[in-house]
């Protein structure tokens, strides 16, 4: 392994080496012109060139010493801005999440696009081919940038090109729809990130990073609010915080699988980059702790999108867009950690351990949920590919068909639903410990609400395991409900491959995470100058994570997953040797009882079923919408058929988006009817409009 | 170090409380017995169960895929090494880190998890049904569990149940403010829903319509019966640890002597047969609730944890 982050020419090196190989996957998209499957399979093994150099350039910062940022001018192309890139310890951290999905889903692609839709003609997969690249390399340079215009460029090509593959998949309208729906919000923040960015720039006077943090020390606190604000919509527009989210659902499930995989596991965390970048380096004050405004934000916001998420997530019976719901559970608990971070930073009387171990739990929540979500969308399209069929209530059965996808899933859903001994389970350990040592610190009712929100964790873990017993259960187990899920075969082993590979870091994350926060040493030192994540949390060697809540640190808390894992095992072989009983007997096949009548499919409980309580318990977060027609023969006693049809309505959607688009509505029919066609009408408008505008602006003059 | 626990006491623990298990699980039903005037059978009748299952041979529903078989030694394994996180002789964390209270609930909601995957695997509605009425249960008693143990946690800076149960020392209940007794009033509320029995399950019917914990192990037979069996027991008297490891740890001994290890032991077992009592009283004192009141129930619990809560951290 070469070392690229030694100095500064091999660091270039290494970040050209990256830019070609994701250049080059783009270029061979001109290979369809001779043949479609070569271009696919050329332009991902481009991608994943290009994910291993950027898995070895980020390793090799944060392996390297902390505290270091590498800075390399790029040759002048505008001539009002001079174009940089700059890796410190979270670039470089966000750099490994990317790569590391990236491994896998180039992996898993060209097999999964061929079969998926085999009869795609070249045009689509040239398409595809540069789209898929384009959106890795410039989701690399938006963590890299070094300025704030490459940093706009580089995030513009990644809302484009992720639109790309959005609309690439299929031919109905659905598709299109989401497209355009994720292209109004995706723009509607991007706006709100230019307005922040070139306010900051216009002070400073230049575009590079270094320029706006000296420019903002100079800020006034309702300034760098305003500005805050202002990043922080746009880039929860982007990881898709409730209520911004709507587009999510939509837009992750219709993209290629693989593509979902890249959305859902690293385009959201790209915003959480930028909120990091925002609040605890660009317009962090000097020495003095963040506006208590701001982490309070965070804190409320994650929590509500945790909660709401993973509400939603329960009631959809299509797979992926379960899988995109969760997203919006994930990224909220991911918020959670960062906004007590923001809180607790340079507040607490511990000496800055407890942020670091929330920043530290947020940031490994980042990698965390990229490997499980990753991999959970990954065998979710294996389903797709083999199937065709996305509602989990036309599947059922796949465990035996395709044993490997079936237990890979499982392995995710078990990380997912923050159960031991995997990895979703050690950074959820962290945010409770530091909401816990956080409320002990506040006390009074800022305690109160940070425990509160430890509940609302709680609840969302508990819903997480019942929403994945469902997915799992529904789609994998049981009898096969249609043709379709009879027929389905094992995905190719390449596709396998592609999950082994997150599932491997999965177990490797839930077992041995001590000997991750290595990698969170550079990120935690150089946003909060405090002590890094190692020296918190692996204070008693890599096989322990203790955490002090106390000031004290005393008595800390202390797990080992490791020696956990190990444990069951152990406890697993013995209980084997429990359940093949104390006497040999044979083991026979019998059909389920199904209180006499002959088993069929439609005996399976179904997810709608399964999910039917807990939306009767939160009733009132779901907006329900049920239409029961019976039809009958002249009297009301003779049912002929019942259709009915159910539906559960996202809040947000109805309370905040209907409502707007109704405004809209009224507003432009109130136009139309003053509209009335005669010229003079229209001249009295311009020149009302002209005066109005004319008035204003003198008065904003003076 | 004194004050910690050698890991071979914690594993010796950790056996005793599965070897322990079905008797409590006896002696609550024995208890219920004479409660309604009945002989009932004897306390020993959950390990005669337990062996006949174990001696049996296994009929398996020909749907199943290959998870099915691995379900129950699963579920006991994570069981088990949840009982391996309870103090139950001595107080102090293990010498060697091991887990804490939230690991402890988080091996519990592993094996409910895959019970509930187990129960789609045979394709009946009835283990769907199960599942379904478990797993919406669970999150809603998850939370409130995970408040009563910040409510003990924010006072003793730990979520370690050993050092909580050091913190809280022997003068438990002298030393008890409102916000304990608040507390203990929630997890008796909770103790039920945890172990499966009334008024939130009913573990002896296998009605169709109103089981929820034995809904899901209909389709399992012979052995592997016999670990979700117990598996279950154990989950019980893990549960009875950990609400004795949080609000009393009252004759835990410090020192390394036999004797004290003696005195630990039996305070323990005093312990597990009040809260076997309790429970035994309350089964046979009220009817089992309607499915859809459970959250209202589960809701006086959640009142009292969230007290507890505010009182200690206003």
């Amino acid at each position: 392994m070469i070392n690229f982050a030694t100095n500064r020419e091999l660091l270039l090196t290494g970040a050209l080496l990256m830019a070609a190989c994701y250049a080059a996957g783009a270029l061979s998209s001109l290979l369809a012109w001779w043949s479609g499957r070569l271009a696919l399979g050329v332009g991902h093994l481009a991608a994943l060139a290009g994910a291993v150099v950027g898995l070895d350039v980020s390793l090799g910062v944060l392996l390297g010493d902390p505290g270091r940022t590498l800075t390399q001018p790029l040759p002048v192309v505008f001539p009002f801005a001079r174009l940089s890139l700059s890796v410190d310890g979270l670039s470089a951290y966000f750099l490994f999440v990317i790569s590391l999905v990236a491994v896998a889903a180039s992996i898993y692609g060209p097999a999964y696009l061929r079969a998926h839709s085999p009869d795609a003609g070249p045009a689509r997969q040239a398409a595809q081919v540069i789209a898929l690249n384009v959106f890795l390399g410039c989701m690399a340079f938006v963590c890299c940038a070094g300025d704030a215009l490459s940093f706009l460029l580089c995030w513009e090509g990644m809302t484009l090109a992720s639109y790309v593959l959005v609309v690439s998949d299929d031919r109905d309208g659905e598709n299109a729809r989401a497209g355009l729906l994720y292209m109004v919000m995706a723009h509607g923040g991007t706006a709100m990130l230019l307005v922040a960015f070139l306010a900051l720039t216009e002070w400073a006077g230049a575009f590079d990073f270094t320029a706006l943090r000296v420019a903002a020390g100079g800020l006034d606190s309702a300034t760098r609010t305003t500005l805050f604000f202002l990043a922080l919509g746009g880039f929860a527009t982007k990881a898709g915080v409730v209520p911004l989210h709507v587009w999510l659902p939509r837009a992750h499930p219709a993209a290629p699988s693989h593509v979902s995989a890249l959305m859902s596991g690293i385009m959201l965390k790209v915003a959480i980059y930028g909120i990091l970048r925002f609040a605890f380096d660009l317009l962090a004050p000097p020495a003095a702790p963040l506006p208590s405004s701001w982490g309070w934000t965070v804190l409320v916001v994650g929590t509500t999108s945790a909660v709401l998420g993973v509400l939603y997530a329960l009631q959809q019976h299509d797979l992926k867009r379960l899988l995109a719901f969760h997203s919006v559970e994930n990224i909220g608990i991911i918020l959670i950690g960062v906004g007590l971070a923001m809180i607790l930073w340079r507040r607490e009387i511990a000496g800055g351990a407890l942020a670091t171990v929330a920043l530290t739990a947020a940031l490994l929540h980042t990698v965390n949920h990229a490997a499980f979500k990753g991999l959970l969308f990954l065998g979710a399209g294996s389903v797709l590919c083999r199937t065709h069929v996305r509602n989990m209530e036309e599947l059922g059965g796949l465990a035996r068909r395709m044993p490997w996808t079936a237990g890979l899933f499982l392995l995710g859903a078990v990380a997912i639903s923050a159960l031991p001994p995997l990895n979703g389970f050690v950074s959820e350990w962290l945010t409770f410990q530091a909401l816990l040592g956080g409320a002990s610190d506040f006390r009074g009712a800022a305690g109160l609400g940070i425990v509160f929100s430890a509940a609302m964790l709680a609840l969302t873990g508990g819903l997480a395991a019942a929403c994945f017993a469902k997915a799992f259960g529904v789609t994998f187990l049981g009898r096969p409900r249609t043709p379709h899920a009879e027929q389905a075969t094992e995905a190719p082993p390449s596709m396998i491959a592609g999950m082994v590979w997150l599932g491997a870091v999965c177990v490797i994350l839930g077992v041995a995470p001590g000997y991750a926060m290595r990698l969170l040493d550079a990120p935690t030192v150089e946003l909060l100058h405090g002590p890094g994540a190692s020296v918190v949390v692996t204070a008693r060697g890599p096989l322990v994570l203790s955490v002090a809540q106390a000031p004290s640190g005393t008595n800390a808390t202390a797990i080992s997953m490791t020696v956990l894992a190990a444990l069951l095992i152990a406890l697993a072989a013995m209980a084997w040797v429990l359940r093949r009983g104390l006497r040999r007997a044979p083991r026979r096949g019998a059909p389920t009882w199904t209180c006499g009548m002959s088993p069929v499919a439609r005996f399976d409980y179904t997810a709608t079923a399964f999910a039917k309580p807990l939306r009767l318990v939160f009733a009132t977060l779901y907006d329900l919408r049920r239409e029961v027609t019976r039809e009958t023969a002249g009297t009301p006693y003779v049912v002929r058929r019942i259709h009915y049809t159910g539906e559960v309505m996202d809040l947000a959607e109805t309370q905040i988006y209907h409502r707007i688009e109704r405004g809209i509505s009224r507003l432009s029919q109130a136009i139309r009817a003053r509209s009335t066609g005669r010229i003079h009408g229209y001249i009295a408008f311009v020149l009302g409009a002209l005066f109005v505008a004319l008035l204003l602006f003198g008065v904003g003059q003076r | 170090m004194t004050g910690e626990r050698p890991l071979t006491l914690v594993l010796l623990e950790m056996t005793l409380l599965v070897l322990l298990g079905p008797l409590v699980t006896g002696t609550i039903q024995k208890l219920k017995a004479l409660i309604q005037c009945r002989q009932g059978a004897g306390i020993l009748q959950p390990y005669r169960d337990i062996t006949k299952l174990l001696r049996k041979g296994t009929v398996q529903a020909d749907t199943t895929s290959g998870f099915f078989r691995s379900i129950p030694v699963l579920v006991l394994a994570a069981t088990v090494a949840a009982g391996a996180l309870v103090p139950v002789v001595r107080t102090g964390p293990p010498a060697f880190p091991l887990g804490d209270a939230l690991m402890l609930l988080g091996l519990l909601a592993l094996a409910r998890f895959l019970t509930a995957v187990g129960a789609f695997d045979a394709g009946g509605a009835f283990g769907g049904m199960g599942a379904s009425r478990e797993m919406t249960i669970a999150p809603l008693v998850e939370p409130v569990l995970m408040m009563v143990v910040f409510s003990t946690a924010v006072a003793a800076g730990t979520t370690e149940l050993g050092a909580l149960a050091t913190h809280r020392g022997v003068s438990w209940i002298l030393a008890w403010r409102a916000a304990d007794f608040l507390g203990f009033a929630a997890m008796l509320v909770l103790l039920p829903a945890e172990t499966g029995r009334i008024p939130v399950d009913n573990p002896d019917t296998h009605l169709e319509l109103t089981m929820l914990h034995e809904g899901m192990l209909l389709e399992h037979s012979g052995p592997g019966l016999g670990c979700m069996m117990l598996a279950s027991h154990t989950r019980q008297i893990v549960a009875f640890g950990l609400v004795s490891a949080l609000f009393f740890p009252v004759g835990l001994a410090d020192g390394p002597g036999v004797a004290g290890l003696l005195l630990g032991a039996g305070a323990f077992a005093a312990k597990i047969l009040v809260l076997a009592t309790w429970l035994a009283l309350v089964e046979s004192s009220y009817a089992k609730l309607r499915f859809f009141r459970v959250p209202q129930y589960l809701g006086i619990g959640f009142v009292c944890a969230i007290m507890a809560l505010a009182l200690r951290i206003l």
